[in-house]
């Protein structure tokens, strides 16, 4: 009896907590009437705005111009990003002159470059490219040269042992042995990409969701804001489960561990 | 055969010649002019500067130690909070079906959406004072502070709550003398995730809406041309996000020296 | 029975530095001729430096004094089968592909070296498993294909560090006799290293002890038994217990 009580509740908290929530903003709705949308408005906004633009874009387009963004960097960061690792974790004389540099720079959060991008190239496109480059690099970098660093010793034995010479080792033992790391490294590039082109969008942009939510704050639009943070945390949600896959089909002989 | 100690002098030495040629480089751009003296300063006028701005209140408003401590001040109060009710609150989800149940769906659902995106919201409900800035570096720190010690209460190895279980422990006594001491790493790990992310969306709720603090100052620089200023601006944010993490790390090692 | 001389390797000795910049000597002076065909054991405790003279002898590690010799000429890594300890097979690659990965190198076709590496996972029985990756498959599986591997080189010289010591106790029974008998169908010269007294005696044609601080050559043993042999013959048990009382003075 106790235990189907227990079975009971558990089907129960969820919808609960969910409920809690709904709740939450209905006090808030019913508190600040002027400033705090019901959700109601909030669809209504949201299908408002699919069909009527927002300077000159309406929400699919600023949601694209928002990804664009993101994909062109995160593709560069990628490349230079993967290079610059291997390049660490295969030459210390290398890794000895560039790590101060690196260690120098790592901490300034990409946020912070904001400023600076924009007095170098303008609010134009490149500069938010650049800006997201800038979070997005870091982590590939850094999860490049610790999966090299941590390939185990013991397979660079094996690989003597078959013959393979130094580009063999390279190509065939170490890049698929940092490979899930590497992947790990694209992850957390990609999900600080998405929250660098938000900020850069929100400091200056005239297309992107992080435009959207700005306007809101600016035109005191707060069902606008509100259908902003929906889509964003909708498309964050769609990013990290796609990744996700990705990973699984990227590194095969991780996941299917019995 | 190479001794330690010549390696570690080499280490050093290539270091140094890193950190030489970067700014050489950029000191050597900037005489060329392939920069330009409007848009870039060089490592002395960056210095020259952050020397000035230690006691000038020109032209931002403030002086450095000011923007610093009131960017420090909000940090910190919003990360402590978040750690405070955060921390618990994950270790106790790990732990207890009940709460898992109940707060796992509110805590996802509000996950995805990025500690920025917040700002907006917030600013119109608190205005751009403290309130608000505390609050969005809290809602920053407090993500990665529940998800870690969740995840690490989770991962609690089984075999030491079966061991503890044969000594007669109950619910209570395996929570907090194994699940707890046994996820200490990973919520070490998510303050020190939380850290980054608060201090990070501070400077960027700064440079949205505020009249002081370092990402105000930063702001500033960029609307008057001032790249010193700057400069200034980010080398005093990342020393200081260095420090904090460096700091976290002796405090980790202090806690759980088991861990190396 | 063959005599000549396969290997010769003369007074190595090994040290190195650590972190804290002390000098450990590890091997000292170490003197072994290994015959043409031979099945030879090196039976050691843990931390014998049993592993550092297996990477000196197949060259793995090149910074030692003293001297390894082959009686063909000089060898490279490459052309010695190495089996691992803990089977170091490559993760990202399946079955088939770990045992390739030594014809690949040694730039033979493709239809050729598949071939060959399904007639080594045929020898150690694992034909049907070619597309598994290592992790989803059993120990002695992958061990087998370690095996496989190091074979698949068609070295005259085969190396094996601690191969069975990872797996339970039934299948390395079960493997040690495969390995004899997959190595009197093709005779090679074997170094076979391991801790377990039981398995020296078993394989062995000829067991030398390692032990002390610094290793040395404490003892050499001819088991003079007819293959297979068995663990509960008199002979074997007698052998058993004559190493096992040596084994402890050498700790």
């Amino acid at each position: 009896m106790a235990e189907k009580g227990k079975k009971m509740i558990y089907y129960i908290l969820p919808v609960l907590s969910i409920g809690i929530l709904v709740v939450l903003w209905g006090v808030l709705c019913v508190q600040k009437p002027d400033i705090m949308p019901t959700p109601a408005a909030v669809i209504k906004k949201i299908a408002d705005i699919t069909v009527n633009p927002i300077s000159n874009a309406t929400l699919p387009v600023h949601i694209l111009v928002s990804l664009g963004r993101v994909l062109s960097a995160f593709a560069a960061a990628c490349v230079f990003g993967i290079v610059l690792g291997i390049l660490m974790g295969w030459y210390p004389t290398f890794h000895d002159i560039a790590w101060p540099v690196f260690e120098i720079i790592r901490p300034i959060p990409p946020i912070a470059w904001i400023p600076l991008i924009i007095l170098w190239c303008g609010i134009g496109e490149t500069s938010k490219v650049i800006i997201v480059f800038i979070g997005a690099v870091v982590p590939i970098v850094l999860n490049t040269y610790s999966g090299i660093r941590q390939v185990d010793p013991m397979l660079f034995k094996a690989a003597k042992s078959v013959g393979a010479g130094d580009r063999a080792t390279m190509f065939e033992v170490v890049l698929p042995a940092s490979l899930p790391s590497i992947v790990a490294g694209m992850k957390t590039s990609l999900s600080t990409g998405w929250m660098c082109v938000l900020a850069a969008e929100m400091v200056v942009a005239r297309q992107g969701v992080g435009f959207l939510i700005v306007r809101g704050m600016d035109s005191g639009d707060s069902a606008l804001i509100l259908s902003g943070m929906v889509v964003i945390g909708v498309v964050s949600a769609l990013i990290t489960a796609l990744l996700n896959r990705a990973e699984v089909k990227l590194c095969p002989w991780r996941t299917e561990q019995r | 055969m190479k001794s330690g100690k010549k390696k570690l002098i080499r280490k050093i030495l290539l270091g140094c010649v890193g950190v030489g040629i970067f700014l050489g480089v950029w000191q050597l751009l900037m005489s060329m002019g392939v920069i330009s003296e409007r848009t870039m300063s060089t490592p002395g006028q960056v210095l020259e500067t952050f020397i000035y701005k230690l006691r000038s209140a020109d032209p931002d408003g403030a002086t450095l130690q000011e923007h610093f401590l009131s960017s420090f001040k909000l940090a910190m109060i919003g990360f402590i909070t978040a750690m405070v009710i955060g921390i618990p609150m994950g270790l106790v989800m790990g732990y207890f079906k009940a709460a898992r149940l109940l707060l796992n769906p509110m805590f996802e659902v509000i996950r995805p959406i990025p500690p920025i995106a917040w700002i907006p919201i917030v600013i119109l409900f608190l205005g751009i004072g403290m309130p608000a800035k505390v609050f969005i570096v809290f809602v920053a720190a407090f993500v990665p502070c529940v998800i870690n010690s969740y995840t690490g209460v989770k991962l609690t190895n089984p075999v030491y709550i079966n061991v503890a279980k044969t000594m007669g422990a109950g619910h209570f006594r395996i929570f907090t003398k194994i699940c707890i001491p046994s996820a200490i790493p990973m919520v070490f790990t998510g303050i020190r995730l939380s850290l980054g992310a608060s201090w990070s969306t501070l400077v960027a709720a700064e440079m949205l809406a505020s009249t002081n603090g370092l990402g105000y100052m930063i702001q500033m620089g960029r609307t008057i041309i001032r790249p010193d200023i700057i400069v200034v601006g980010m080398l005093v944010i990342g020393c200081t996000g260095a420090l904090l993490s460096f700091v976290l790390g002796r405090i980790e090692r202090h806690i759980a020296p088991w861990r190396k | 029975m063959e005599n000549r001389t396969k290997i010769s390797i003369s007074h190595v000795s090994k040290s190195f530095e650590d972190k804290k910049q002390v000098r450990h000597q590890v091997l000292d002076d170490i003197n072994i001729e290994v015959k043409e065909n031979e099945f030879l054991v090196l039976l050691g405790a843990g931390k014998s430096g049993k592993s550092v003279l297996l990477d000196i002898i197949t060259g793995l590690d090149t910074d030692y004094e003293g001297k390894v010799e082959f009686s063909d000429g000089s060898r490279s890594t490459k052309d010695i089968g190495i089996v691992f300890q803990k089977y170091a097979l490559f993760p990202w690659k399946t079955v088939m592909e770990n045992v390739e990965m030594n014809q690949k190198f040694r730039g033979m076709g493709k239809q050729e070296r598949k071939e060959k590496a399904e007639k080594y996972l045929k020898l150690v029985g694992l034909s049907g498993f070619e597309n598994h990756y290592p992790n989803q498959i059993s120990g002695g599986m992958k061990q087998r294909v370690a095996i496989a591997r190091a074979f698949a080189g068609e070295s005259d010289i085969m190396v094996m560090d601690e191969p069975f010591g990872a797996l339970d106790a039934q299948t390395r029974y079960q493997m040690e006799e495969e390995l004899l008998k997959i190595w009197e169908e093709a005779k090679r010269t074997v170094i076979f290293v391991t801790n377990n007294i039981e398995e020296a005696v078993y394989l062995g044609d000829r067991i030398l002890l390692l032990g002390g601080s610094p290793s040395t050559i404490a003892k050499e043993y001819v088991p003079d038994m007819e293959r297979p042999r068995k663990y509960t013959h008199p002979d074997f048990l007698e052998l058993r217990n004559r190493i096992a009382g040596d084994f402890e003075l050498v700790l």
